[in-house]
């Protein structure tokens, strides 16, 4: 249905060093997963501060900050290279911090920007997604990910 | 430990950039107890040109138990009842609007301010599930014995059985509470009840306090008649003498007051000594009925004369006729 291709956007900033040595299996890739809590605390002064916590524990409503971070610590660049997220299926997507990506509402079949998916609502009829209709969050990259480089991605939820 | 976000404004702008709309409403929240985990997911293509594929770390976090609840009177209106009647029902309807499973505490109250008299509450009743109130087949509450146990998001409806004193005036207003409260604890928002949520986390009391409170009420309802008997006479020679031979016309006029209901209302008079009913005399509202005990309204027997006026309610009249002749 949506074919999109070359939207992404690289968001992180890449050190450009290309010419990699010899090629060696690029097996090196890391990926670290970290969610955090997103509280508003009011200080003493009466100002108020977002905070971020890593929990262990959450309440529905809390509002979720997750966050990818890639590095490639191989020799190689990684070609293709792209992040994928499945939102567990208690939080609800609200965006992406910062960058472009593309989205699924049907477990990962169809990609797109959020605005050109539909979802079947009641009745079958379809309507347009709303960002809790995601079920997959994905950045694509257009450049090989050069050896060394490493980035942040950035997405928001609500415990539902 | 906590630290401080930059940058919220800009990622506004983009959220906006990418036309992304605030949630709707949200559906049942997640169940306490719920683990949310989290992995993702690296793919690339290897200088050898074959595609790999690294996954995350997965992050666990557990989804606690938030306790909420609302109460709110499942009553039209206030609730008419006689002055002195037992058993009258007021209706509530408990939700368990938080996460967990949780029992709540229910606690009446009928000495609330701002009302004419005091109901007595004489039971509580839970209901088995068809929302209407079955005496004998509800179960009546008692505090810690059978505290109702609600899943998220389910409800059950709650019956207040009252006595209305017998000295309630008509219209008279009387309120009865009905509170609720979370077992597992209340207390302001954010109160933390560690280990005691339902899947192993904490419980945390949510916005509404953990308990909730609702007000119904009766309304009196009552009624009273007052029966005013008049005479005429008409002598055998045209006038209005109190002779033998003269027949005398009884009305006799029944007023229903208030705003209540009377049932089962009824008249009787005894036909004077010195007199003889005249038979085929009784009229009710002007037209004639059988002396005879049967299916209509009036009778004569044993030198009376009774008409069953049936339910009447406040604002009603009745006028009985009936005739005798002076003996």
């Amino acid at each position: 249905m949506n074919h999109f291709r070359g939207t992404a956007i690289l968001i992180a900033s890449l050190a450009a060093f290309a010419g990699a040595s010899a090629a060696q299996a690029a097996d090196s890739i890391t990926l670290a997963s970290q969610v955090f809590v997103e509280k508003t605390v009011t200080g003493p002064d009466g100002r108020t501060q977002v905070q971020l916590n890593q929990p262990t524990r959450v309440m529905p409503g809390d509002d979720l900050v997750f966050v990818l971070k890639y590095r490639n610590a191989g020799q190689a660049p990684a070609k293709n290279f792209s992040v994928t997220n499945p939102l567990p299926r208690a939080v609800a997507f609200r965006e992406t911090a910062g960058g472009s990506a593309l989205y699924s509402v049907d477990g990962g079949r169809n990609w797109g920007a959020l605005p050109a998916l539909q979802v079947r609502a009641e009745h079958g009829r379809l309507r347009l997604a709303r960002p809790d209709d995601v079920t997959h969050v994905r950045w694509t990259f257009r450049q090989p990910l050069p050896a060394g480089a490493s980035g942040k991605l950035t997405f928001r939820g609500t415990v539902r | 430990m906590g630290m401080k976000i930059q940058g919220i404004a800009r990622t506004t702008l983009v959220a906006v950039a990418f036309g992304i709309t605030a949630n709707a409403a949200q559906a049942a929240p997640t169940v306490a107890g719920t683990t949310i985990s989290n992995t993702a997911e690296a793919t690339y293509t290897d200088p050898g040109g074959n595609p790999q594929r690294t996954p995350s770390n997965t992050v666990d976090i557990l989804v606690d138990e938030l306790l909420d609840v609302t109460v709110v009177s499942a009553d039209p209106g206030d609730m008419p009842a006689p002055p002195g009647s037992t058993n009258q029902v007021l209706s509530f309807t408990l939700t368990n609007t938080g996460n967990g499973s949780e029992a709540f505490r229910l606690t009446p109250n009928s000495t609330v301010g701002g009302d004419q008299f005091d109901p007595t509450t004489t039971s509580i009743v839970i209901d088995n599930g068809n929302g209407v109130y079955d005496p004998g087949i509800d179960v009546v509450y008692t505090p810690g014995s059978n505290d109702p146990v609600l899943a998220p998001e389910a409800s059950v409806k709650i019956f207040i059985l009252s006595t209305i004193p017998g000295v309630a005036a008509d219209g008279a207003r009387g309120a009865v509470t009905l509170t609720a409260a979370a077992v597992t604890g209340t207390g302001a928002p954010g109160t933390n009840f560690p280990g005691q949520g339902q899947g192993g986390g904490d419980a945390v009391v949510g916005s509404s306090g953990a308990d909730s409170v609702a007000t119904g009420a009766y309304v009196v309802q009552n009624a009273k008649v007052a029966l005013v008997k008049s005479a005429i006479v008409l002598d055998p020679f045209g006038g209005s003498d109190s002779v033998p031979g003269s027949i005398i016309t009884y009305s006799l006029v029944a007023t229903i007051t208030g705003t209540g209901t009377l049932t089962n209302l009824a008249i009787g008079d005894a036909v004077p000594a010195g007199s003889t009913y005249q038979a085929g005399s009784i009229t009710l509202q002007g037209s004639g009925l059988s002396d005879a005990t049967d299916a209509d309204a009036g009778e004569f027997s044993a030198a009376a004369v009774a008409v069953r006026l049936g339910t009447l309610t406040g604002g009603n009249t009745r006028t009985v006729t009936f005739k005798v002749r002076i003996n």
